[in-house]
């Protein structure tokens, strides 16, 4: 089946005050799940904003399920969903209420299919809101974000504050929507979820995107890692070693040594191990890096 | 809010017309107690001369409703846009497929509607409440009374509403406007700088005129229809821009 560009950035920027929140950004997401990963201030949010017409870019455009972004935005909102990050709502309101009130604008089918998922989800729905947990509240959105049928949904941190059990259940629930040929933008910092529902991942940094990767290519960039452990720690002198013995790049990340292969075949390298200087590792890995470790390594510091 | 705000107006009404037969015998000495005030004092002249009419008007619209109704405009216009963000739920009232002119329509009209029923209801039973003390005024002429003042409130709440659209500390808001009204109204009762508060826009010279007259004075009407306007598409302006 053919890829189709449900949301489409060119240039899209955004600054607040002195404060570059955006530089210019060029995005395309096919039909599927696409991760969007970033530290925290990192733009996502504001981005996905923009993407929805709740926050204007100062520059660029946008195409968002067909729909020019223009104005406020709300032909676009019309044709998508969209969960906020952020989560305050109105406690006041009961949960059933609380969907009418979200999904205004849509049809009645909507908020039948909001009800079924929220009670799928185990939510109270006659209960006020002010009575919910933060994860009933995180997830009373998502069932108004999920239940309008719609080509594009944005979902901004959905599982955020969400027991593994439920966790699970809502990442079930946007790979079984994803299945019927919808766009799912969703940001997370759970990157083990990320790595387990997503077909491609693009990563922001300092409001810049410095990386798009799709599956395929991120299995490509984890067969050429190996990673070393060795019960005493990482021998001091093992990367000067390792490098001299002709690995492209050795990094001693002080648990354990972490070196990128030239090509997705390891037996080479492990043969160079054999011959080096150094005591056998207790431990190797390939080709099981993880995406906190993937994480790492594009920007330097943990995923959460 | 539109209930506590009407049910206090009304209860400040009542006892205001069924104190008049009693205000009125007293009038001597009433005025006599308001010679440290001229401002005071010229209320009580023209009470004298004109009669209910003056009395009315004087307790319902410019001491019940310009104290209460601007209270009411403050509160109401600082919570339109302002309470959103406070409360953080901004974001997700902006996130509907609705649209922003859409979105501020509401609440300008809802915290309009809000003053102005509590007016419009007060006021129509006016000749009810007359009619206990054995005086009478014409019920049109009396709206038109209430449109003014409306249309003044209007313009107190519009302004409210407009900061409102561009601020996200509610408090603050109708803490400013209610000390701006107190302070306006404060000096309105200062004759040397009568003329330099708002309140001379809905005073009991502005209401008889109206009555006398049974049409509105668009001299005053219209820039208060101005403010009003102007109010709801300045906060429009400002809401299109807004981020959550």
């Amino acid at each position: 089946m053919p890829s189709i560009t449900n949301i489409s950035s060119s240039g899209l920027s955004r600054s607040f005050g002195s404060t570059r929140a955006l530089h210019p950004i060029d995005l395309d997401v096919q039909a599927g799940i696409t991760g969007l990963l970033g530290p925290n201030g990192s733009g996502k949010s504001t981005f996905m904003r923009c993407l929805v017409g709740l926050v204007r870019p100062d520059s660029g455009t946008a195409v968002v399920a067909g729909v020019d972004l223009e104005g406020d935005g709300v032909a676009i909102r019309q044709r998508v969903t969209y969960a906020p990050g952020e989560l305050a709502l109105y406690g006041e309101l009961r949960a059933s209420e609380h969907l009418d009130f979200l999904l205004r604008g849509r049809n009645h089918q909507a908020l039948d299919r909001s009800r079924e998922l929220a009670k799928a989800l185990g939510l109270p729905l006659h209960k006020k809101v002010r009575g919910y947990s933060h994860g009933m509240k995180r997830q009373l959105v998502f069932a108004a974000a999920m239940a309008p049928d719609v080509s594009v949904r944005i979902l901004d941190e959905p599982t955020e504050g969400l027991d593994p059990t439920k966790r699970a259940q809502v990442l079930e629930m946007m790979a079984d929507d994803a299945q019927d040929g919808r766009t799912i933008l969703l940001s997370s910092h759970h990157l083990g979820e990320v790595d387990a529902v997503c077909e491609n991942l693009a990563f922001l940094d300092g409001g810049r995107l410095v990386s798009v990767e799709n599956a395929k290519q991120v299995a490509e960039r984890t067969s050429r890692i190996v990673r070393l452990w060795w019960t005493a720690g990482v021998p001091a002198d093992a990367c000067q070693v390792l490098s001299a013995a002709g690995e492209e790049r050795v990094r001693n990340l002080e648990d354990h040594l972490l070196v990128h292969l030239s090509s997705s075949d390891p037996r080479p390298f492990l043969k160079r191990l054999a011959d080096a200087p150094l005591p056998a590792p207790s431990a190797v890995e390939h080709g099981r890096i993880s995406l906190a470790l993937l994480y790492r390594e594009i920007y330097g510091v943990d995923g959460i | 809010m539109l209930l506590g705000y009407t049910l206090v107006l009304e209860l400040m009404l009542v006892a205001a017309i069924l104190y008049w037969p009693n205000f009125r015998d007293h009038l001597g000495a009433v005025k006599l107690l308001s010679k440290p005030l001229p401002v005071l004092g010229d209320i009580i002249s023209k009470v004298e001369s004109i009669g209910v009419a003056a009395y009315v008007v004087g307790q319902h619209f410019f001491k019940g409703c310009n104290v209460l109704g601007a209270a009411a405009a403050a509160l109401i216009g600082a919570a339109a846009v302002a309470g959103e963000a406070q409360r953080g739920t901004l974001e997700i009232w902006l996130a509907r497929p609705v649209t922003r002119l859409r979105l501020a329509s509401e609440r300008f009209l809802s915290g309009q509607s809000v003053i102005w029923l509590g007016i419009f209801l007060t006021t129509l039973t006016i000749p009810l409440l007359l009619s206990q003390v054995d005086e009478s005024m014409r019920l049109d002429r009396l709206l038109l009374c209430a449109t003014h003042q409306c249309l003044f409130l209007g313009a107190i709440f519009s302004v409210t509403f407009l900061i409102s659209c561009a601020s996200s500390e509610p408090t603050r808001i109708s803490m400013g406007v209610l000390f701006f009204t107190i302070f306006e109204f404060g000096i309105y009762l200062v004759k040397t700088v009568t003329h330099w508060s708002i309140y001379r826009l809905a005073d009991i010279e502005v209401y008889h005129k109206v009555l006398v007259s049974g049409a509105l004075d668009w001299s005053i009407a219209g820039p208060l229809l101005g403010v009003n306007v102007l109010g709801f598409w300045g906060g429009y302006a400002f809401l299109q821009r807004r981020c959550p």
